[in-house]
């Protein structure tokens, strides 16, 4: 059974487009990415699996059980950290993980000591108010209340905003042991460096559809292939006007480009240069990523 | 239950000031009753010559006001218009608050259907308009016995309180479900107050003009008006009407919220 699995699923804001037929299926104990860039319906499609915004048309599944009839059940095993947080300025940090420790039907207190732990991870301080943390501080408290109840579903849209570059390393740490115990994790996100370090497949999503989902590996191994090269002399630009060659920086005896098509081909254009050095490298996300962009547009 | 609880202790300064409030209001008319009294049957006369607008505008048809309980039926006017903005305020800031606050991403994505939080959110604004309706009973029987000397008003007081609530109830719902509909829900309070201002004019409106009696039943202010209820006690009718708005709304705050996305 994957851990969710949508059918057409659609999602308009009166006449805007938020998602259209998307079709995705994320497997049980999987790290699943989801990127692509604002406004492409990453969010909507989180927001639809857990029934804060109704589907308009299509279907889905969150463990087998439908989002429209089972939302409180299915939330029962989600854990959720949006992008920005917002929480009761009134309360202590302690007081709005006990409400949200209230809402499981797991042992509350075995929550608030799995939250109390997390919480001595983040060097977090549980008693002071909401009102009185920094930014960074609430998005810990966004992590915690996600996490504390041992979801088997994490959902995580754009969660690392707000958190600095160590404790973004403890919280992929943390990501990664809930995943080794059996969770399953959607991460969305644009920063693609994120995606890479943490997922095992990866979709990308634009103008609200899914245009291509891979393995990480695959992706990576795809067929684009970043060429630096420098020359003994300049070269003339002309001489790179095959077909497959994109993103072309020529500086000096330097040149830069991303080539995807018939290795021959590229071998026999770089037979007629005076080469100093090459180097042939795997591009990484963020250049795939544009790449598929561009070809779709 | 949690949900209850939640919303009781960030409610808890609010009923708070409001019950000090109504403490405060009942003392302050009924002290006054007590100057007015002594100045005797002048100051009865002065009344009874103001121009029937004027009388209608302060509320003074149909009092006996040399009495502490005709006094009362005037003030109640003012703890009806304090109890209903208490009341619509709450109600439409119960609903709408955790889409103004941005909270409801935390809230909505926790297990619980949107009819189980709005339950538990429409379970302690009712407990807040008892408690608020308590405190005023309970202060109207001390100071009108206080200041009445003897004379026996827990009966038409006890009609009025059950009026009142029932007042309470109607404008906690009708601010639930103005909220629970409201595609921008930082707007509800202001419209939900807007609704309640428009039908205590329209109450003014009916008592200034005769012709415009069958108007009254759009305006809960006229359904548990002092001088009736005092003489003749709930008119059937109107507690039937109270108790149909009250139904439909809540029933329409349920249909309304779960039906509409939330506004993240």
């Amino acid at each position: 059974m994957n851990a969710i699995e949508t059918s057409k699923l659609t999602k308009y804001y009166g006449k805007s487009r938020g998602i259209v037929d998307l079709d995705m299926a994320v497997g049980e104990g999987e790290i699943y990415g989801f990127i692509g860039p604002n406004g492409a319906g990453k969010s909507t499609t989180i927001r639809t699996l857990l029934g804060l915004i109704h589907l308009t048309s299509g279907s889905a599944t969150v463990f087998g059980k439908d989002i429209v009839t089972s939302g409180p059940e299915i939330r029962q095993e989600v854990g959720y950290l949006p992008s920005e947080v917002f929480y009761y300025d009134d309360m202590r940090a302690i007081d709005l993980l006990r409400y949200s420790a209230s809402f499981y039907d797991r042992d509350v207190k075995q929550t608030e000591a799995r939250a109390r732990e997390l919480a001595e991870r983040f060097d977090l301080d549980l008693k002071r108010k909401i009102d009185d943390l920094s930014y960074g501080n609430k998005k810990k408290v966004g992590i915690i209340q996600g996490l504390a109840h041992k979801p088997k579903l994490i959902m995580l849209d754009e969660p690392t905003g707000g958190l600095d570059p160590l404790i973004q390393q403890e919280f992929f740490h943390l990501l990664r042991e809930e995943n080794a115990e059996g969770a399953t994790v959607l991460f969305s996100s644009h920063i693609l460096s994120e995606v890479q370090k943490l997922c095992d497949r990866v979709a990308i999503i634009k103008d609200g559809s899914i245009i291509r989902v891979d393995e990480i590996k695959t992706l990576l191994e795809t067929a684009t292939k970043r060429f630096k090269l420098d020359l003994v002399s300049a070269p003339d630009p002309s001489m790179f006007t095959l077909s497959g060659v994109t993103d072309l920086a020529i500086s000096n005896h330097s040149v830069d480009f991303l080539f995807h098509g018939r290795l021959n081909d590229m071998t026999k254009l770089l037979a007629g240069l005076d080469l100093v050095d090459l180097q042939v490298i795997e591009p990484d996300l963020e250049e795939i990523f544009l790449h598929y962009y561009q070809k779709e547009e | 239950m949690n949900i209850f609880r939640r919303e009781m202790k960030a409610h808890r300064w609010n009923l708070v000031f409001w019950s000090l409030g109504m403490v405060f209001m009942v003392m302050a008319g009924m002290a006054k009753f007590a100057a007015y009294e002594q100045a005797g049957q002048s100051a009865a006369e002065i009344m009874a010559g103001l121009p029937k607008g004027m009388q209608v505008i302060f509320g003074l048809t149909g009092f006996d006001l040399l009495k502490a309980s005709g006094f009362y039926g005037v003030l109640f006017l003012y703890l009806a218009v304090m109890g209903a903005v208490h009341a619509v305020l709450l109600g439409a800031n119960l609903i709408s608050k955790e889409e103004r606050d941005r909270t409801s991403e935390f809230l909505f994505a926790k297990p619980a259907s949107r009819h189980r939080v709005i339950t538990g959110k429409l379970l302690a604004g009712l407990a807040n308009v008892v408690i608020l309706n308590a405190v005023t009973w309970w202060s109207s029987v001390y100071f009108v016995g206080y200041y009445g000397k003897g004379e026996s008003v827990g009966h038409e007081i006890a009609l009025l309180m059950v009026g009142l609530l029932f007042l309470q109830l109607m404008f906690l719902s009708i601010g639930a479900v103005i909220a629970g509909s409201a595609r921008k829900p930082r707007f509800a309070s202001g419209r939900a107050t807007t609704v309640m201002l428009v039908m205590f004019v329209l109450y003014y409106v009916v008592n200034l003009n005769e012709k415009l009696d069958f108007m009254k039943y759009f305006t809960p202010f006229k359904y548990f008006d002092a001088a009736l209820v005092m003489k003749d006690g709930l008119d059937p009718v109107f507690v039937a009407l109270s108790a149909v708005i009250i139904g439909a709304s809540v029933v329409g705050t349920y249909r309304f919220y779960s039906a509409r996305d939330l506004s993240i």
